[in-house]
């Protein structure tokens, strides 16, 4: 039981994470990058190619994965976004990034699923009378600590000061002498190296895989709607609920079930909650 | 040249049918069997395509599921023939049902949020499709696929091949003539306005979220008519028809060949279903020209190669040689037919936004026959009070009323639709389209025609756009735009924008008109013809009110004044009263000195202040 | 078109001939005006006279049509909005635009944005803005959104006035304010104006403006139709005609003489 408690909150943590990246883009931009996911699943092949091909140290394979998915971002938001300014062209542009990558991924690794082995310890833990991987162990604490580390700076610091007063007044912002477009490529550039640099850590977990992307992107983006947009604890809430969801469908209906259980999920929040647990109600201006 | 210019002549619609025909013969032209299969495809692909242009392109909400709704047909067919039910058409029929309802299904939650959340909730089922095939594997043969369809039968005999094929592109011509029924008729301008202003189609009674719903389920129809003949094309379905991939070829497809267009869908079908086979390295990089293909597509061409095309053929063919004029003649005596008023109360209504009140227990009444002026300065709560009578903000406490029938907390589209017209401090005037569709769009909410009857043209669709144009025409002549009814609306002088707006408002023959600053911008010839025109409408027994900074238009004009300052009614009366009011000059023009203002008003003389 | 030069001290600002907008959604169409140091200029006139355009388009958040912006002897016109603040210029929007979701302090650390993040010196700033709006002071953790539309207006001002601009541009403070609250923001600006600040003001409240005015722009239609000194204005007749009268739309449009 507590074994599957801590699949459940690995597999959580990791859409908590994908639901995190949209959030710091969305919060400093407005824009739903729905590449992001794909920015994980490019890390977790670095991470492959890095660790399997190259067998480099792994220092420095978090500096191929953080350094190209940070690139990758900065490329998107170059090309793909800023001189876009339709809501509906950016959904278009951004899927058009994400099958760019799907494809170029496809194209250097082939199409089956790759093991990415993990560089820490792989001896089976007990921990609450559950077995628990170090590896899901890692990716657990490491997502609470990048949501707590987010929360505090979105508060205490000034560049976090200034995503929330973009997300608020763009205009009003600009005003108060913040570079509106550099922070917003700085949001895209943070949230590509961050994806980079947990693809080591994630790897182990996910598989580099062709289909990993839009599963997670799905799922990432339930925890999303859960949590409500823009909202860093919401995510990380919703990331649980739909890991928490999942593993107990597989475990008590079957395998075919998981996605359904999520899919209804994602409907009933639609419909009943559609701000999210923690989303800001805002007044429709005219 | 010439050739060109005769062929602008001819009907929209004869090339299409034209091409429609032909392709129906091109089998007893000797296609192979091969090339016609192809063509089969590309007719799927067709209305795949199709169906998301109609979500996508002309209501503005990308929707990734289309291969999940094409699986649903695909499978309700394979059902059907596999038990008995080898009828195409019942299948077809079948199938249209079952699209509809995973259409609703993820469109009514898919639509709640902002434009990601329809993205997302479709393109899951593309996610769902391997799970609920292997959850219902009786019914699909699961990840092997349905196998024992018989073949496909119309009334009873079996279907030749060319039969088939017959059926498959009729369906395919069918589908598109609806499509362009559909846009071309009220419901298309609908849309149109629908995605460029949401306030304006819900002051115009047009529901935003109903308005999407439908057009993203009705482009989940083709798709299900696409899936039931797919599944007769070789009697097998399997999942792995039905892949994120598709889905991402279908959106290539659709930008490519112009999301915001009828025929663009086959343009890009074509396209995408013939690259592949022209070289199998395009196949292996497939997702990579696709996503460039998006980004360059998203970023560049909003309107697909359609649109290229279209704007070529204006440029170089058509060459307008008129210029836009801007004369307008003055509003004639055209007969001003007797308008039914009625009496708008606003009572006791207050609101406040987080700790700031911006109308406090404000009262007053608009009588038929009437017009009744709003005047305050900036910040004084006029325009919240406007978009509180509209229907765009709650009401914290209080009433409004049309004729004792309680308007707050409804809808804005449902307040329009009970004959509250209004205008705009900036016009919004949707670009793309003609004067007199500008004013057409006003005529949503008072005549309804169903989205059936304008699409396969009934009666009913030909009775009412008689009448429309009838009407549209009057009311354009009454603010004297008859000239410029086929110019393009957005690219008239302002003043001309706001005369009309005022048609739009007048075309739907409201009970009550409000204008937001309706003079603002205008010169003294303009703000002339204005005060004429709202006098008439007064005189035919319309509700006028105005909210409005110029004094001298609302001292000349108005009946009653109601003056705001923070959100509080400081004074109302008859415009004799107000200009004199002491408390109006403190507040609205900031003058300290009262009594010599007040004196140099009245008099017109110099008022000697500090 | 350039109003009489009067003080030969070098202007703060100089807007020379500024036009904006396209075709006729064209909002100003000439507008030239200076401020200087330690002075306050007042741009009155009604509403649709292009006063917020005319300011939109000096702070740069509008896109510049023809003319000239000159910001200490600098040509600005083609600077970017956070670029121009960084230069010390700071616009106080109209209706209170503050972050409504954020508290005072926060407000006030954001209007202190571009004197450097790493500058840890904000509470000397901070203190600074809290004497001279004691109502802030009270209230520093409390949400702007639940603040009282004066206090929302004392927050956007005081939020501008921590960058220390040398340049204070303010729409419409007094836009939905009592009349107690806008002599307050009325005596502010003089103390403002007396530490040496320019302030450009543009107001709705005509004899509130003229009173702490040292000079007088006056638009119609994106243009200007008088110029002139604040104490030079005893008679407000050219004012009424801008705020009451039919609109003044000869095209040429001379600032000689009143209506009739």
């Amino acid at each position: 039981m507590m074994t599957l408690v801590w699949s459940a909150l690995t597999i959580g943590a990791v859409y908590a994470l994908v639901a995190t990246g949209y959030n710091v883009v969305f919060t400093a931009s407005g824009v739903f990058n729905f590449a992001h996911a794909q920015f994980m699943m490019l890390g977790v092949y670095l991470s492959y190619a890095g660790i399997v091909i190259l067998k480099w140290p792994i220092f420095f394979v978090f500096v191929l994965a953080g350094g190209v998915v940070f690139l990758a971002a900065i490329l998107e938001e170059r090309i793909a976004i800023r001189f876009v300014r339709v809501a509906e062209a950016q959904l278009v542009t951004t899927v058009g990034f994400a099958t760019l990558i799907n494809g170029a991924v496809q194209r250097i690794w082939g199409p089956s699923p790759l093991a990415v082995p993990f560089f820490g310890s792989s001896q089976v833990q007990t921990l609450f009378g559950g077995r628990v991987l170090p590896d899901e162990l890692v990716i657990i604490v490491i997502t609470f600590v990048i949501v707590f580390a987010l929360m505090l700076m979105s508060r205490r610091t000034m560049i976090g000061l200034a995503m929330l007063a973009i997300a608020e007044n763009r205009e009003a912002a600009l005003l108060r002498g913040i570079n509106v477009r550099r922070l917003a490529l700085g949001a895209f550039a943070f949230s590509g190296l961050l994806a980079g640099l947990l693809g080591p850590i994630l790897g182990p977990q996910t598989f580099a895989g062709a289909g990993l992307a839009s599963a997670i992107a799905l799922y990432g983006f339930v925890a999303l709607a859960i949590g409500g947009f823009g909202s860093l604890p919401g995510g990380l809430i919703g990331g649980f609920v739909v890991g928490f969801a999942q593993e107990f469908a597989a475990r008590y209906l079957n395998s075919n079930y998981p996605d359904v259980v999520v899919f209804v999920i994602l409907l009933l929040v639609l419909l009943l909650k559609p701000n999210g647990l923690f989303g800001k109600i805002r007044e429709r201006v005219v | 040249m010439s050739v060109l210019n005769r062929l602008k002549s001819v009907p929209s619609f004869t090339f299409p049918v034209v091409a429609a025909i032909l392709l129906l013969l091109l089998p007893q032209l000797g296609l192979s069997d091969a090339n016609q299969r192809q063509l089969l495809l590309i007719g799927f692909l067709t209305l795949l395509v199709s169906g998301l242009n109609l979500s996508l392109g002309y209501a503005g909400e990308l929707a990734l599921g289309q291969p999940a709704i094409y699986a649903t047909g695909a499978y309700v067919a394979a059902y059907m023939g596999a038990h008995g039910s080898t009828d195409i058409l019942l299948q077809i029929l079948a199938a249209i049902g079952a699209a509809l309802v995973v259409g609703l299904l993820t469109g009514i939650p898919g639509l709640r949020l902002g434009s990601w959340s329809l993205a997302m909730t479709s393109f899951f089922l593309v996610l769902l499709i391997p799970d609920i095939t292997n959850i219902l594997i009786n019914v699909t043969g699961g990840p092997s696929g349905a196998v024992g369809i018989a073949p496909p039968t119309l009334f009873g005999a079996l279907l030749t091949n060319y039969g088939f094929y017959l059926v498959c592109m009729l369906s395919v011509i069918i589908w598109l003539a609806f499509m362009r029924n559909l846009v071309t008729s009220r419901h298309g301008i609908a849309l149109r306005v629908m995605r460029q202003s949401p306030v304006l189609a819900s002051s115009l009674g047009i529901s935003v979220f109903r308005t999407k719903l439908v057009a993203y389920a009705l482009g989940a129809v083709p798709a299900g008519v696409a899936g039931a003949l797919f599944a007769n094309l070789d009697s097998y379905v399997s999942p792995g028809s039905f892949s994120f991939a598709l889905a991402i070829s279908i959106l290539a497809a659709s930008i490519l060949g112009g999301a915001t267009s009828v025929y663009g869908a086959v343009l890009g079908a074509v396209i995408m279903q013939l690259g592949p086979s022209v070289s199998t390295s395009f196949q292996q990089d497939a997702l990579i020209f696709y996503g460039i293909l998006l980004i360059a597509g998203g970023v560049l061409l909003s309107d697909g190669l359609t649109g290229l095309i279209t704007r070529a053929w204006k440029r170089y063919v058509v060459r307008p040689d008129h210029v836009t004029r801007s004369t307008t003649h003055s509003p004639q005596d055209f007969h001003f037919e007797p308008m039914a008023g009625a009496t708008l109360s606003v009572k006791g209504v207050s609101k406040s936004f987080g700790g700031n009140v911006a109308l406090r227990d404000v009262s007053l009444t608009a009588e038929r026959g009437q017009v009744t002026a709003l005047i305050g300065p900036n910040g004084s709560g006029k325009t919240t009070l406007l978009n509180m009578i509209c229907g765009f903000y709650p009401i914290d406490a209080g009433t409004i009323d049309l004729d004792g029938v309680r308007l707050d907390n409804r809808r804005p589209h449902e307040i329009a639709g009970r004959g509250l017209a209004r205008t705009f401090q900036t016009p919004v005037i949707p670009t793309g389209i003609t004067v007199s569709q500008a004013v057409l769009a006003g005529r949503y909410s008072p005549e309804r025609v169903s989205i059936a009857s304008a699409a396969l043209r009934l009666p009913k669709f030909w009775k009412v756009r008689a009448h429309d144009e009838e009407r549209v025409a009057q009311t354009l002549a009454i603010v004297g735009l008859s000239e410029l009814a086929d110019e393009e609306a957005v690219s008239l002088p302002l003043g001309t924008r706001r005369l009309l707006e005022i048609a739009r408002a007048l075309v739907s023959n409201p009970s009550v008109i409000l204008l937001d600053e309706a003079a603002s911008g205008l010169d003294e010839g303009e703000v002339a013809r204005l005060a004429v025109l709202i006098g008439r409408v007064r005189d035919a027994g319309g509700t006028v009110i105005l909210v409005e900074h110029n004094f001298r238009l609302v001292l000349s004009l108005a009946d009653t004044i109601h003056v705001l300052a923070q959100g509080e009614i400081i004074a109302s009366g008859a415009p004799a009263d107000i200009e004199v009011n002491p408390r109006v000059l403190k507040e609205y023009l900031g003058v300290k000195d009262v009594g010599a203002a007040a004196a140099a008003i009245e008099a017109e003389t110099t008022g000697h202040a500090s | 078109m350039t109003g009489p030069v009067e003080v030969p001290v070098a202007p703060l600002l100089e807007v020379r001939n500024l036009a904006a907008g396209y075709g006729d959604i064209r909002a100003v169409w000439d507008v030239s005006l200076t401020v200087h140091p330690g002075k306050l200029t007042a741009i009155l006139g009604r509403n649709g006279a292009g006063k917020t355009s005319t300011l939109r388009v000096i702070a740069g958040l509008t896109k510049i049509g023809g003319g000239s912006i000159s910001f200490r002897e600098e040509d600005i016109s083609g600077l970017q909005t956070h670029r121009r603040v960084v230069k010390g210029m700071a616009l106080v929007q109209d209706g209170k635009r503050v972050f409504h979701r954020l508290t005072v302090e926060e407000n006030l650390f954001l209007g202190g944005y571009t004197l450097g993040i790493r500058r840890r010196k904000m509470p000397a700033h901070l203190t600074r803005i809290y004497d001279m709006f004691p109502a802030l002071g009270e209230r520093r953790r409390v949400v702007v959104g639940q603040l009282s539309g004066g206090q929302q207006q004392m927050v956007a001002i005081g939020q501008a006035l921590m960058a220390e601009p040398s340049l204070l541009m303010l729409d419409e403070p007094s836009g939905g304010l009592a009349p107690a609250i806008v002599d307050e923001v009325m005596s502010i600006l003089v103390n403002l104006k007396k530490a040496g600040m320019g302030v450009l003001l543009v107001e709705q409240q005509v004899e509130a403006a003229i009173e702490v005015a040292d000079h007088v722009v006056v638009l119609e239609i994106g243009r200007v139709i008088l110029d002139s000194p604040a104490r030079e204005i005893v008679d407000l007749d050219v004012l009424k005609e801008a705020y009451f009268g039919k609109a003044r739309v000869t095209n040429e449009s001379s600032d000689n003489d009143g209506p009739r």
